[in-house]
């Protein structure tokens, strides 16, 4: 009558053609001790043939009714086929033969494997096994039949469900039909009996749909009963005034009984089916938000306060730090006391299985603890503690938590990967860079190099016939290359400090006067022939700027001139205030720039005409570093008249500190 | 007797240029490796000038000038990298008498001995000149007046100042802080924007081309210094 599944004996294994791809085998998972080992041969055959497979089970109405350890076992079972490499599934249904055929149909299964407990030969011909059944109607499919032994069977079949009954409900069950008795009774006069039996009928429908199986049951059993003792004459009494009556009772019977059947069925239905879509909604939504997070820590976040949502608990993500102990990574901590718990969540963690309360292992704990597994190991821990411990967690919920779980270290893992290809690029672009940075510096360097070895061994050489100002000019030009190969050891120093985390600006109040001083006294012996025209309005006020850095612009700017016109034109450095900025110009009467290039120059290491000239190209790139830093802007430009020109600004929105009392009598620079 | 020379630098190199410039000018140098040695040497040679370097590994140069100036005054030249101006100026502060940022020529180290060794002659040190003559400046201090080649020039009692003590340091770096102090009284030491207004002015007086400074250097990041010769 129930379609519980069943693991009776079975034929040998028909045989079949088998086809020449990976093949698809299945393996019926049942609630006996049986299906671990099953499994785990299967594994072993699957790998030498190296054929996909699925574990499926099939969950009747009487999965429901099995004791707790029968339905942890067949979640182990799934567990287990799914850690040696096989697909697990798990599908709802009244006849197990049937849904298992249904399913290896569509995915073109080629072998099913099913247990075979040792059982009585009596038995065979009362009960058709669920191996019988799959010999019967495979059609072009093998079917292998396992055999276990009796004792493992055995224990399962003595523990076969005995479900709590609900008292209430056969109470409630008595109740309605007592009142369709009275009710049926008071209108008796105007009723024939077939009337009656509708509205027995009706009342057993009413109660097998809102009470379930066993109350159905037993109202219609005393519908008859009662039917026959009041209704039925002779009245009040067992006796039957007409032998006719035997039919309408005994088709009462049948039909009130198909009726609580078939209602039981369809309320299962709707359970199960609520069931799973609680759970396709619950995974759906995980996965929606945990895909709309880019950061790992507001994922964590998003996942723990959802599974705290969804089981009425506090959840937390343990994540391992760099050491391995595992700390949190989002939810509720758990207290520093609670070491036990913490021991649990470590034990899940090494050996990657589901443990605390409410499992097989490890139970004493107030967390349930489910290992975050990725591809290739164990990333963390999830941990649920309930707010209603009373209550655990059934199956169902178990293997939805399961599949959050999932979820998240998929998430995780994504996350992971994310961080790695960014990083691996971060390090490209490192390289890439180091390598550049290398052939142009040592470029760079090697240049003056050349020039300061050269001059002095013909120094050494010839010592004795070369003339004074020979000499005199062989040292000067060592002394000038040592000059630049300083500054290009400068420039790279100040990029690397400019582009360190710990940069900060030292600004103070200045006279850019001053800072242009300074610049210019270091260049002295290259801008010596040029006529420089500077022009600095008498009534600028003082800037804010880091100096040293400032510096460093006008350096790099002058020693850029320099280096790319001729000898003996005129450099412009001009300084107007234009409206809250103070605009700075550096410009040549040189060839210019080749045009599209205005922004380009600014890139590191970006050389107009390579090889030309000489400079690690870091010069420019260190200008707008700085210029940026300070909060204005670099640019430039071809002047309409020839030359070019380097344009920048800096802002003046703060007040000079000179309103304080000043002691002296000329205090302010304009005069 | 030729002026002695205390060098703590752990660069063998930078010792062997030193030695043969140094020789060539009549200086005689004693060389130590470690900050430690050097205090040694200092306290048993008792040398006129301390070159040191500041990046020693054993001491912190700060260090050794605190050690050294615990019992001497003898001048301290501190030779440092570029980059280290922060350094420079606590140096400075410590007690050290002027810096050298490598690479240096010779003719600077030079100018920079020379100015220590005068500062120690006991007759220089705190002796006021009559007259102070400059290339084209110069000031004559009982008088109270200021000459650019045959020109006066007005200063107001703080420029005037101001020049008195960069003249009483010529040739030797002069910390803003320590301007401030001597100059305005040691409540004004880091109002560094008002020392830069009264240099830009003292310049634009005194200068033939203020942005291009001919006697008044800057020292970036840490002060000024009166051209020496």
């Amino acid at each position: 009558m129930d379609q519980q599944p069943s693991r009776d004996e079975t034929f040998p294994a028909a045989s079949g053609p088998e086809g020449s791809r990976p093949e698809s085998w299945l393996v019926c998972v049942s609630p006996t001790s049986l299906s671990h080992p099953l499994i785990r041969s299967i594994h072993r055959l699957a790998q030498a043939q190296q054929a996909r497979w699925y574990a499926i089970y099939v969950e009747t109405p009487a999965h429901a009714r099995l004791p707790r350890e029968d339905r942890e076992r067949v979640s182990q079972a799934l567990r287990l086929a799914s850690q040696l490499g096989a697909q697990p599934v798990k599908i709802p249904g009244f006849r197990v033969g049937e849904e298992i055929l249904a399913f290896a149909r569509e995915n073109q299964v080629s072998k099913i494997f099913v247990g075979k407990p040792y059982q009585r030969r009596w038995r065979r011909y009362f009960r058709a096994s669920l191996a019988d059944y799959l010999i019967w109607n495979c059609g072009p499919i093998d079917v292998y039949a396992i055999s276990g032994e009796a004792e493992a069977a055995q224990p399962v079949r003595t523990r076969w469900p005995r479900p709590q009954p609900l008292w209430a409900n056969y109470a409630l069950a008595g109740v309605g039909v007592g009142l369709c008795t009275a009710l049926a009774y008071a209108l008796f006069s105007y009723l024939a009996l077939t009337s009656v039996a509708m509205m027995y009928l009706f009342t057993v429908v009413i109660i097998s749909s809102s009470l379930g199986r066993g109350p159905a049951i037993l109202s219609s059993f005393f519908s008859v009963v009662l039917t026959y003792y009041f209704f039925v004459p002779q009245y009040f009494s067992f006796v039957l005034a007409n032998t006719e009556y035997v039919i309408t009772l005994v088709v009462m019977l049948v039909v009130s009984a198909l009726i609580s059947g078939l209602t039981a069925r369809i309320r299962y239905q709707a359970t199960v089916a609520r069931q799973q879509e609680r759970q396709a909604a619950a995974l759906f939504e995980m996965s929606q938000n945990l895909t709309a997070r880019y950061s790992l820590d507001a994922l964590l976040a998003e996942a723990a306060q959802q599974i705290s949502q969804i089981f009425q608990g506090q959840a937390a993500i343990l994540l391992p730090d760099p050491e391995g102990r595992l700390i949190l990574g989002a939810g509720n901590p758990i207290p520093d006391y609670d070491v036990t718990e913490k021991i649990v969540a470590g034990w899940v963690f090494r050996h990657g299985h589901l443990a605390g309360f409410g499992t097989g292992t490890l139970p004493n704990v107030r967390g349930i603890y489910l290992p975050l597994k990725s591809s290739s190991r164990v990333i963390g821990v999830l941990r649920l503690e309930l707010h209603a411990p009373e209550r655990p967690l059934n199956s169902e919920s178990l293997r939805l938590l399961e599949a959050l779980a999932n979820q998240v270290a998929l998430a995780i893992e994504r996350e992971e990967l994310v961080t790695q290809a960014q990083t691996a690029q971060v390090q490209m672009e490192a390289e890439k860079m180091r390598n550049i940075l290398l052939s142009t510096v040592s470029h760079d360097l090697r240049t003056p190099l050349t020039v300061i070895a050269g001059s002095a061994s013909s120094l050494l050489e010839g010592e004795n016939h070369l003339d004074k100002a020979t000499k005199q000019e062989f040292a000067q030009t060592i002394y000038e290359e040592a000059k630049r190969l300083d500054r290009v050891v400068h420039n790279l120093l100040e990029m690397s400090r400019l582009q360190s985390e710990e940069f900060k600006l030292h600004s103070e109040w200045h006279v850019l006067e001053e800072v242009i001083g300074c610049a210019l006294a270091q260049l002295d012996s290259q801008l010596r022939d040029r006529p420089l025209h500077i022009s600095i309005p008498a009534d600028l006020p003082l800037v804010k700027i880091d100096a040293l850095l400032l510096e460093r612009v006008f350096l790099n700017l002058l020693e850029n001139t320099a280096k790319h016109t001729l000898a003996g034109t005129p450099i412009d450095i001009t300084c107007r205030i234009a409206e809250k900025d103070l605009e700075v110009e550096v410009a040549d009467r040189g060839p210019g720039l080749p045009p599209g290039q205005e922004e380009k120059i600014f890139e590191k290491f970006y050389q107009v005409w390579p090889g030309r000239t000489r400079g690690a190209g870091l010069g420019l790139t260190i200008c707008r570093s700085v210029i940026e830093a300070h909060g204005g802007r670099i640019r430039a430009a071809n002047r309409p008249d020839g030359g070019s020109a380097f344009r920048f600004t800096l802002p003046l929105d703060e007040e000079p500190p000179l309103d304080e009392y000043l002691p002296d009598e000329t205090a302010h620079p304009a005069h | 007797m030729k002026p002695r020379i205390l060098l703590i630098e752990d660069d063998p190199q930078i010792r062997r240029f030193l030695r043969t410039s140094l020789g060539v000018q009549g200086y005689e140098l004693i060389e130590a490796e470690t900050g430690n040695d050097g205090l040694a040497l200092a306290a048993s040679r008792v040398p006129e000038v301390v070159l040191l370097d500041l990046g020693l590994p054993d001491l912190e140069g700060i260090e050794v000038i605190r050690r050294l100036r615990e019992w001497s005054s003898m001048p301290i030249i501190i030779l440092s990298a570029r980059g280290q101006e922060r350094d420079k100026v606590a140096n400075l502060d410590a007690g050290a008498d002027d810096y050298l940022t490598k690479p240096f020529s010779i003719a600077e180290l030079l100018a920079r001995i020379r100015v220590a060794l005068r500062r120690k002659l006991p007759a220089e040190e705190g002796k006021p000149l009559p007259i102070f003559a400059l290339g084209d400046l110069k000031v004559d201090f009982e008088r109270r007046l200021v000459f650019r080649g045959q020109a006066e020039i007005h200063l107001t009692p703080i420029e005037y100042k101001l020049l008195s003590v960069l003249i009483k340091y010529r040739g030797k770096v002069v910390t803003h802080s320590q301007l401030l102090k001597e100059v305005w009284g040691p409540a004004y030491t880091g109002q560094n924007p008002y020392l830069r207004i009264f240099i830009l002015n003292l310049r634009r007086k005194l200068e033939a081309d203020p942005t291009r400074p001919y006697y008044l250097i800057t020292e970036p990041g840490v002060g000024y210094r009166l051209r020496d010769e």
